[in-house]
């Protein structure tokens, strides 16, 4: 089974770390990034190979983070740490929040019931041939468009389009945007000309 | 059945033909005759340990004796990858660029498809290119670098301004899943690519895919288990050292 990968956004390095050891309490789960900084994550946002980013809800008051954390057009999912009750964010989609204050316990929970969640959806997505809407996004993704542009194009949000991605990946088996572009010339989604 | 230093080197491919691309890795040539493994080794300058062990990995899938290989020395480990990697390039790759060469001439009904498949192969050559030069620049000269340093007993300061712009850390963290799109390329061909075409060569060609990503996946179990807690252990070692001085 692959393992669920986090990314941990935090400024202090003991929570980052205590946060990390707590986490990785969890069979098959591996932290596999640590960003201190808005500047890094910035960069590494868009980028992100994580399937969950934690971070510090006082990173979202950053304009410059919020525009990128609202228009995200890669897969990873996002989990909030706040340390007070004020939980409200808006503009960005979250699966969950965890409290610095909260125990190990509750905290573990927590990161099960997120995880969990998702994987309980992939396990019912059947596998096999694609819909005609996956049909269109796979398309556009061949084309060589980000999720943004396909969201536009479509009328749909940004998370809408990561989930889609995310169920084409797992009907097809195909995981790299090259080998999306080949079945989509193959299945003559697109034109061959057409792609890049 | 674990092979041992006593059993013939013969005995080893008929156990197993896996070990056949482990010997072309260590330069080994058929034609030993009934010389046991150690003396075969001996002759080719090959450690014998160091033989046996990998040789093992390539027989049995779970036998993986990861502290006794971190026992190596960096310089050996790091040779036995670099040899990988010239593997990959000389003989895995070609064999592949081939069989798929072979599918573009004989087919005649989905020639584009084909087409396809070895631009998909070629970038993927590239991109396996950049990832082993990477290691052989970059990677396997400061671990080596940390080795020596680790073994003198009064190291230059100069190793610490190293491993303030590069560590071992910075590494795991880029040492990127070069798999990925050797699954992709499988699966199209399996699933995806419409009859009729050539079935024997397309057997072929995903028997090569298969090895090649199973002996990717030995490769960097290796850097991945072996090289980089051993490198972190001497990371660590150098600078208390430095602070106790």
């Amino acid at each position: 089974m692959a393992k669920i990968t986090f990314a941990i956004c935090e400024k202090s390095f003991l929570i980052r770390k205590g946060l990390a050891s707590v986490i990785e309490k969890i069979p098959d789960t591996k932290i596999i990034q640590q960003i201190e900084n808005a500047e890094e994550l910035i960069v590494s946002a868009n980028n992100c190979e994580a399937d969950y980013l934690i971070l510090n809800k006082k990173f979202t008051t950053d304009p410059k983070v919020k525009k990128v954390l609202s228009a995200f057009s890669g897969t990873t999912r996002f989990i909030l740490l706040v340390n007070d009750n004020n939980n409200k964010v808006s503009g960005i989609y979250y699966d969950g929040i965890i409290d610095v204050n909260d125990t190990q316990n509750f905290i573990l929970k927590k990161i099960k019931e997120i995880t969990g969640k998702n994987a309980v959806i992939q396990k019912n997505v059947i596998p096999g041939e694609i819909s005609k809407r996956e049909a269109d996004i796979l398309k556009n993704i061949a084309l060589g468009f980000s999720n943004k542009e396909i969201a536009d194009k479509l009328f749909i949000s940004v998370h809408t389009v990561v989930t889609h991605r995310k169920n084409i990946t797992r009907k097809l088996g195909i995981k790299t945007v090259p080998g999306l572009t080949i079945y989509a010339i193959i299945n003559k989604l697109i034109d061959i000309d057409k792609a890049e | 059945m674990l092979i041992t230093k006593n059993i013939k080197m013969a005995d080893v491919i008929h156990m197993n033909y896996f070990t056949l691309s482990a010997l072309n890795r260590f330069g080994i040539e058929l034609g030993f005759g009934d010389k046991s493994v150690e003396v075969v080794c001996k002759e080719y300058k090959v450690d014998p340990e160091f033989f046996l062990e990998i040789a093992n990995t390539f027989v049995n899938k779970d036998y993986f004796p990861k502290k006794h290989l971190q026992t190596f020395s960096v310089k050996l480990i790091t040779d036995y990858l670099q040899k990988t990697h010239h593997y990959y390039h000389k003989v895995k790759v070609p064999e592949i660029e081939l069989l798929i060469e072979n599918m573009v001439e004989s087919c005649y009904t989905q020639k584009d498809n084909m087409v396809l498949l070895k631009k998909f192969f070629n970038d993927y050559k590239n991109e396996l290119l950049n990832h082993t030069q990477r290691e052989e620049e970059v990677v396997f000269p400061y671990t080596i670098a940390i080795e020596n340093a680790f073994l003198n007993q009064n190291p230059d300061e100069s190793i610490l301004h190293m491993m303030e712009t590069y560590s071992i850390d910075v590494f795991e963290n880029e040492h990127d899943n070069i798999e990925e799109k050797l699954f992709d390329l499988k699966n199209i061909i399996i699933k995806y690519l419409p009859a009729p075409k050539d079935q024997r060569l397309c057997n072929k060609l995903l028997y090569e895919l298969f090895n090649l990503e199973q002996d990717l996946n030995d490769h960097s179990r290796i850097e991945e288990k072996v090289l980089v807690p051993k490198i972190r252990e001497m990371e660590k070692q150098i600078i208390n050292n430095f602070t106790n001085r």
